[in-house]
């Protein structure tokens, strides 16, 4: 009944509500904006919100979150540019469809199966995490360690790109988070003999740098990139196509709470799965994939709007972000004095259930949202670049400096966006940076833990990871991940 | 984004500065408190950065292993690397929000970020002064009024102009 009561709570407070309902709005327009994605959004507006209590910034940050994630759906459909990188697969289908005239029949299902999926990976998210919080009791620190291991490897692996850069690029975030005084010890680590230095570097500046900065700078490179104006009309869907896709949206929703809920993998490789998945199961879609076809666009959208919720599931019982964005939410929760994991499930039950209700009543806000005011939203995404872009980096600047009401901090923001930009031109992806610096304090701490429980000597440490059935799985799930990228195992995976 | 098979222009010159930049970094690790102790404040920093020596050590190897670009090849390496990677768009952009960026703690929020917003919406090819004049000020009236009234952000007012103004 107290579930229900703090799930009600967004729900029955106008100011909650107003919150959530604006999240949502301002999260689709900017997801849908080339250039601007759900990562970069949250990391700006984060910044604003510390000095917020926690249920009115979470309320803004599940609408920005299940917004920015549809959101980038639109740009896909109607300029064939993915608004996020989540958006890829439905470009594929979405814009061929554009182009014969039924870019609202794309939006209008595109939005109603978002919508499905959302809901199919909140209601997962509701079942699954209060179980599976009791059962991260039982991790120990090395299980964590491995946890934190894994999540960065798979951002890696699954993203396609080079594991080894994945690698560097995680290692790095992990170095930045070391930065400052040895939580444990009090030793400088990393400080130069700077005072400053001391107090470590701030990861909203250093988000803030590489998704907001960095992507801008990138987005230099596509000034000139000339949208082509679409019709938009009929943009409801009928009863009976919703109803025709349904099993094939409901599939899909599964695959995105399961890719989504592992740690480190988010809503893109859900949904670039999920579009494998309705090209291998689908006989005869409505027209061949990629040239239209509906099944390619309910597949990936009903399968990225559904990791969210199965993103929140690792963050919200282990305090291991299940994507960039809940690597983003993470920092927030510990800014606001809260230590997402098992016990924070368990302690404040009630905190849980809000966040639950906002993730509902955000998908409702969608359905609505997303099926009004396309006219308007096709103006607004052809925002020239030459305007856009200085002002996302005014808002950043902005963003940055509301952290400590400190320059530096700006500069950190500048000195990362810079190195970002090198990193992305050069094939690096900036996530496990992010998931480095989130999950960096939680693995040193881990390591050292398990290492004193070995009393000191390495071979017990790493002989416990062979002894316990639950380090055990989670050591041959991070082997498998490594395997699966060496050229032997893609040699035998690939038909003959 | 599958790995590529040829090499962007300075791709290997900067894969080199990182695996410098991760030895220095693996340097300075072990300079927190060496080998004192396995569960000692630099042992996990070490591992991380010996993670990064290996690593780019590898992308570096496997650099070295690919041609450059086809497009890449007619022309020197600094007028490719000018040309992809360091356009000079992406350059006075760059010293423009340098230049925001220190002016911020002198002139203030609203003055740096107008004068920025002017000459980076130019530099991006917006021709229209008086548009993007009259733009630049309504949006920082909007941001203004969101961050500092409903946000309740400190937007810095400038070193220069304290008694000025403010």
């Amino acid at each position: 009944m107290q579930s229900l009561e703090y799930f009600l709570l967004a729900w029955t407070q106008p100011y909650l509500l107003f919150l959530v309902a604006s999240g949502t709005f301002a999260g689709i327009y900017i997801g849908a904006i080339p250039g601007l994605s759900v990562t970069m959004a949250v990391s700006i507006l984060i910044s604003f919100t510390f000095k917020w209590p926690v249920n009115e910034a979470l309320a803004l940050i599940s609408g920005i979150y299940l917004g920015g994630v549809y959101g980038g759906s639109r740009s896909a459909i109607l300029l064939n540019i993915p608004g996020a990188p989540s958006a890829i697969a439905t470009a594929l289908d979405g814009y061929p469809m554009a182009q014969r005239g039924e870019a609202g029949a794309a939006i209008g299902l595109t939005t109603v199966m978002s919508v499905i999926g959302g809901f199919v990976g909140i209601l997962v998210l509701a079942v699954a995490a209060p179980a599976l919080s009791e059962f991260a009791l039982m991790f120990a620190p090395r299980d964590y360690l491995l946890l934190a291991i894994w999540g960065i490897l798979l951002v890696g692996a699954l993203s396609g790109g080079s594991l080894a850069k994945g690698i560097f690029a995680g290692a790095l975030g992990v170095l930045i988070a070391s930065v400052g005084l040895d939580p444990m010890t009090a030793e400088p680590r990393f400080t130069f003999g700077s005072v400053q230095m001391t107090a470590g570097i701030s990861y909203v500046a250093a988000m803030i740098g590489f998704f907001g900065v960095a992507e801008v700078l990138v987005q230099l490179h596509q000034l000139h990139a000339k949208p082509v104006k679409q019709n938009v009309s009929k943009i409801i869907p009928s009863w009976s196509l919703v109803r025709k896709h349904l099993p094939l949206s409901l599939r899909t929703s599964g695959i995105g709470v399961v890719v989504g809920s592992l740690p480190g993998a988010g809503g893109d490789i859900a949904a670039l799965m999920a579009y494998d998945h309705a090209k291998r199961s689908v006989k005869n879609p409505t027209r061949p994939f990629g040239q239209g076809a509906q099944e390619g666009l309910v597949a990936p959208e009903a399968a990225n709007n559904a990791a969210v919720g199965g993103a929140y599931i690792p963050m919200m019982t282990l305090g291991i972000p299940g994507d960039a964005v809940t690597a983003v939410i993470i920092g927030a929760l510990y800014i606001h004095g809260l230590k997402p994991g098992p016990m924070l499930m368990i302690e404040t039950p009630q905190l849980f259930w809000f966040i639950v209700g906002t993730l509902v009543l955000a998908n409702l806000f969608l359905l609505v949202f997303g099926l009004t005011g396309i006219k308007l939203f096709a103006k607004l995404v052809e925002t020239p670049k030459a305007i856009l872009l200085p002002m996302i980096l005014v808002l950043s600047a902005v963003g940055a400096y509301a952290i400590n009401n400190n320059p530096v901090d700006v500069y950190w923001m500048l000195g990362f966006g810079v190195l970002g930009y090198f990193l992305k031109m050069y094939g690096y992806q900036v996530g496990p940076i992010i998931l480095g610096m989130i999950l960096g304090p939680l693995m040193d701490r881990s390591y050292r833990q398990a290492m004193i429980s070995a009393e000191g000597k390495p071979l017990q440490f790493v002989s416990e990871f062979f002894t316990s059935p639950l380090s055990l799985a989670i050591l041959s799930a991070l082997i498998l991940t490594l395997l699966s990228q060496t050229s032997v195992w893609q040699r035998w995976r690939s038909p003959a | 984004m599958p790995e590529k098979n040829t090499r962007l222009p300075g791709e290997l010159s900067f894969t080199v500065l990182l695996l410098v930049g991760s030895l220095f970094l693996l340097a300075q690790a072990f300079g927190i408190s060496g080998f004192e102790s396995i569960t000692s404040a630099g042992m996990f920093p070490m591992l991380s950065a010996l993670v990064m020596v290996v690593t780019a050590a590898g992308v570096v190897l496997r650099t070295r292993r690919v041609a450059p670009d086809a497009s890449d090849v007619a022309e020197s390496l600094p007028k490719a690397f000018a040309r992809r990677i360091v356009p000079a768009v992406f350059i006075w952009f760059t010293l423009a929000l340098v230049a925001f960026m220190l002016l911020l703690p002198k002139l203030g929020f609203v003055i740096s970020a107008y004068l920025f917003l002017l000459l980076s919406m130019r530099l991006l090819g917006s021709t229209r002064w008086v548009f993007n004049a009259a733009l630049s000020a309504a949006s920082l009236a909007v941001v203004y009024v969101i961050f500092q009234m409903v946000f309740s952000v400190i937007l810095p007012k400038g070193t220069w102009l304290v008694g000025v103004w403010l």
